[in-house]
């Protein structure tokens, strides 16, 4: 018997093909007859197109076509389901019409990549121009209530205590209050891999290899575009390199790619450059937040007003973040969204309102801890939230397995916060380098959905275990792996984690794929049911099989690979070779159990040390240490990376990351990696992470939440907290660039 | 491993190299937006020309677009798809291949600009199924996520254990900041550059 690898370190088992170039990715595939897309983008912020001269471009070497909104590529509907709400609805090329300012105006197909790209440059446009109206900044105040949607975001929540007439009396009946308003600019996924797609039609039947997170999914809104049956459309994606929210909707220049084939009868690849993929694909919305605390004088709040504004309403700080984080009597959070704005298009950014939402909190708790005197451990200890907040008292639920309070004391005594001087810059160190510590915590829903996944017994004496999800870098492979282990008692080299194809199995819940941080939440119990049934159908194989040895035996059982009754014993795939040769196996969907008893989140604490150059301004962090209750962990060894990841995704927004909007243009000056600073190697510390590891048996009988997004929560605050330890600066305007410190600290000379 | 005494450049000269594609790959590709008034044509005597590649110790004798970088070569015409395109504008990393046994930037490297000079590309590191230690610690380390800048990673690190510059974290960190990686896999990446260097 192969023991469970659940909670070991295994290797990442598809390292060996990345390491190697051998992992195929979209862009990768170059099938036989292919040709190229090349984009061209609107230089304008709003207006119209006049006309386009085409003509030059026509005329060189290699080019076959050119899509432009007067020879436009049919698109259907619009997009279906929530891609409605987090894509672009308009269809490119469908209209004249210029909205912003690199917005896809035609495709340039070529026999070859250098042709399309220069024939697309040779490409002229006149515009009817119009004035842009393109600063997040300058349109907070006319923000609007946004239009109610059936997904539980964008709508406000009030909650008040007996007696209490508004959120307005209750602030003002605080003896404590600290207020203060939080901003972040717009920013983008960037993932390393650009959306590839490369798309084959076979009559009204398309293959797309595509950068997807969810392959059903994007099989679905293909489908709709193309107005074909979504079983028509096949999605492959073995590898994607990196989603981050950025992959989970399908964008205009897949469409494209798809909409060319068939119009053209050949395999078109399309690749955006980096440039181009910042505005032809979703970006994070600018959030601007304002947060009050009303407290006791010994720190317990009594009321939470979070006024928020964004693009959009998958942008929502309240509902994400602040209905889970602190226990109050009071609290409003609400969103308003600016609207007309000449911007490219938003959509989900790893942890969509929760990262912005964290950072407004955890930094607005830690002013009011400095407001109080007292430590920011124990003020969050003391407004530990137990029961959801919900206005109707009857409604509250229980949070389950809630180890927050243990993440705090755990994760100060590695970090050593307990010989903290919390005087603000009260630390210099040698070289000029003031020194400062900041925490905050964190939290993140747990979901869970139903799905499908198939497991197999194949006659090579492997198993197969299959569901149409992706692995973005997530470890999902390794997770399938290793559940196939745990559940088939084999070792981990005879399973074979079959994703990133939109045929495998899914369920209707868990058709959005990886995302969300639910994936391994969601897939790896459903692998223990499917095994359990495979198991059954083997043995029922066995025993019903003419040419079986087991044939008419009782009391036929298996473990760990063989079957036996006691007298004669055969591993399966000897059983099944013996047979005929086919596989013998079993499709299962479960999901999580409704109505639930309980609440279910993750939760973390971040201790952050930074060091502030006091003649320059210039920060370095210098340690992490990140302690996480995320339930059973399936793999150590892939999500400690996935922690570490999700912190530097709080200190990328903390000190680097910011798209530059010139406000009259729209145009993102930063479109690139020399100017949209993420963060690099010399950025980024050894990061301590820790594990609490109490598995959640009342989410799944695994007790597995999710935690693929838990890292980026509150990681920002926890580098501002520091910087402001560091310095007496308080930063509030993201990112914390070096000039915001080149002033006089508050109430110091 | 190839011999790298053979058309040794400075990096002065390098540099100066790249520049200058980088001006022509610019210029050649689209950042000339839609709408402007001068068009680039197409330079006179643009047509294909010949080059001899030497890349993972074979030879590939091809006619090429001169504006044709070694990157889109390697991948569209060789079949050598390990290499990364993640920005085409050398700021990423994840072309990263070697020529001459040093590291360069493939996507900032017109294919015809390097003719009979060995390449070595992440599908040339493994000693046949053995792979490169530097390979074996990405993995044992888990040095990745997604992936897709891990090519360029590996052979950053392959070159940055031969360049002398894995005396400390900080040293690795700097020499290894030409490489990004979005996952964030920073810290694991240094730990398997002191592993693959046998630090």
């Amino acid at each position: 018997m192969t023991n469970s690898p659940i909670g070991s370190t295994l290797n990442r088992v598809d390292g060996p093909d990345k390491v190697t170039g051998a992992a195929r990715y979209a862009g990768d595939e170059s099938p036989t007859g292919l040709v190229h897309g090349h984009l061209v983008l609107a230089t304008i912020g709003n207006g119209t197109i006049r006309s386009m001269d085409t003509g030059a471009a026509r005329d060189h070497t290699g080019v076959l076509e050119i899509y432009t909104p007067d020879n436009p590529l049919p698109l259907h509907g619009v997009p279906p389901g929530v891609a409605f709400y987090f894509s672009e609805t308009r269809r490119p090329l469908s209209d004249h019409e210029v909205r912003y300012h690199g917005q896809i105006v035609g495709l340039v197909i070529a026999e070859t990549p250098e042709q399309a790209r220069d024939a697309a440059a040779l490409i002229t446009v006149d515009y009817e121009r119009r004035p842009a109206n393109a600063s997040f900044r300058d349109n907070v105040d006319d923000a609007v209530v946004p239009e109610p949607t059936p997904l539980p975001m964008g709508l406000p929540i009030t909650i008040l205590a007996d007696g209490v007439p508004s959120i307005d009396a209750a602030l003002a009946a605080s003896p404590v209050t600290v207020t203060a308003t939080y901003t972040h600019p717009a920013r983008h996924h960037n993932a390393l891999e650009p959306h590839a797609a490369v798309a084959t039609w076979d009559g009204d039947r398309l293959t797309i290899h595509s950068t997807t997170q969810a392959p059903a999914a994007h099989a679905i809104e293909l489908a709709q575009a193309f107005a074909v049956p979504a079983d028509h459309v096949h999605v492959v994606n073995p590898h994607v390199g990196g989603g981050f929210g950025g992959k989970a909707f399908t964008w205009g220049p897949t469409y494209l790619a798809a909409a060319a084939a068939r119009r053209l009868g050949r395999p078109v690849k399309v690749v955006p450059t980096r440039e181009q993929l910042h505005t032809t694909t979703g970006h994070r919305s600018a959030a601007h937040q304002t947060v009050t605390l009303g407290s006791s004088a010994d720190g317990t709040l009594n009321a939470i007003r979070h006024l928020s504004v964004t693009q959009a309403i998958g942008e929502d700080p309240g509902t994400r973040l602040t209905m889970k984080a602190y226990a109050t009597e009071n609290l409003h959070v609400s969103l308003r969204v600016t609207t007309g704005l000449n911007v490219p298009t938003t959509t989900i950014l790893r942890a969509p309102g929760e990262e912005t939402g964290s950072f407004a909190i955890e930094c607005a708790m830690d002013e009011l801890a400095i407001e109080l005197g007292l430590d920011p451990i124990e003020l969050r200890t003391r407004n530990h939230l137990t029961h959801t907040l919900s206005p109707d008292p009857a409604t509250r639920l229980p949070y389950s397995n809630k180890h927050l309070i243990e993440c705090y004391r755990l994760g100060a005594r590695r970090f050593g916060w307990d010989t903290r001087n919390p005087a603000p810059r009260s630390t210099l160190a040698t070289g000029g380098w003031l020194v400062g510590t900041g925490m905050a915590g964190a939290v993140l829903n747990a979901s869970r959905a139903f799905t499908a996944v198939r497991v197999s017994f194949r006659p090579d004496g492997t198993a197969a275990v299959a569901t149409s999800t992706a692995d973005l870098g997530t470890g999902m492979r390794t997770v399938l792996a290793i559940m196939g282990t745990d559940s088939l008692g084999i070792p981990v080299d005879r399973i074979r984690p079959l994703i990133g194809d939109s045929r495998l199995p899914v369920g209707p819940d868990a058709v959005y794929g990886a995302q969300g941080s639910a994936a391994t939440a969601t897939v790896a119990p459903v692998v223990r049911d499917a095994a359990a049934d495979a198991v059954e159908e083997l043995i029922n194989h066995a025993v019903t099989e003419p040419r079986s040895p087991l044939h008419g035996r009782d009391g036929v059982r298996y473990t760990a690979g063989d079957l036996t009754d006691g007298a004669t014993t055969i591993g399966f795939g000897d059983l099944l070779t013996t047979t005929g040769g086919t596989d013998v196996g079993a499709t299962t969907t479960s999901g999580p159990v409704t109505p639930p008893s309980y609440a279910f989140a993750s939760h973390a604490a971040h201790f952050c040390e930074v060091r502030v150059h006091r003649l320059t301004g210039e920060i370095r962090v210098s340690r992490m240490t990140t302690v996480v209750d995320a339930g059973t962990i399936v793999n150590e060894k892939t999500a400690r990376n996935q922690i570490v990841g999700g912190v530097v995704w709080g200190i990328g927004p903390a000190l680097f990351e910011s798209a530059h909007v010139e406000p009259d243009t729209g145009r993102i000056a930063n479109a690139n990696f020399a100017d949209y600073l993420v963060p690099v190697n010399a950025d980024v510390p050894d990061v301590d992470v820790v594990f609490l590891d109490h598995p959640d048996t009342n989410f799944s009988p695994l007790g597995a939440r999710g935690l693929g997004e838990l890292g980026t929560v509150g990681s920002a605050a926890a580098v501002a907290n520091a910087v402001h330890h560091a310095t007496g600066i308080r930063v509030r305007d993201l990112p914390i660039t070096p000039e915001k410190l080149l002033t006089t600290p508050t109430g110091q000379a | 491993m190839e011999d790298s005494t053979e058309s040794e450049v400075s990096r002065r000269g390098f540099l100066a190299r790249s520049a200058a594609v980088s001006a022509a790959v610019t210029v050649a590709g689209g950042a000339v937006p839609a709408g402007a008034t001068t068009p680039v044509a197409a330079p006179p005597g643009a047509g294909p020309v010949e080059v001899t590649l030497r890349v993972n110790g074979g030879t590939h004798r091809l006619r090429v677009d001169p504006r044709a970088t070694l990157l889109d070569t390697l991948r569209e015409r060789l079949e050598l798809t390990g290499t990364k395109k993640g920005c085409d504008r050398g700021q990423c990393g994840a072309c990263t291949v070697h020529v001459d046994g040093r590291r360069v930037l493939s996507c900032l490297t017109l294919a015809a600009s390097v003719p009979n000079r060995p390449v070595t590309t992440i599908e040339g590191l493994a000693d046949g199924d053995r792979p490169h230690p530097m390979q074996q610690a990405f993995v044992d380390c888990d040095a990745l996520q997604c992936g897709f800048c891990t090519p360029g990673q590996v052979m950053s690190a392959v070159a940055v254990v031969r360049e002398g510059h894995t005396g400390s974290d900080e040293e690795i960190r700097e020499f290894m900041s030409g490489n990004l990686c979005r996952c964030a896999a920073y810290p694991t990446i240094v730990a398997a550059v002191k592993q693959g260097g046998g630090r």
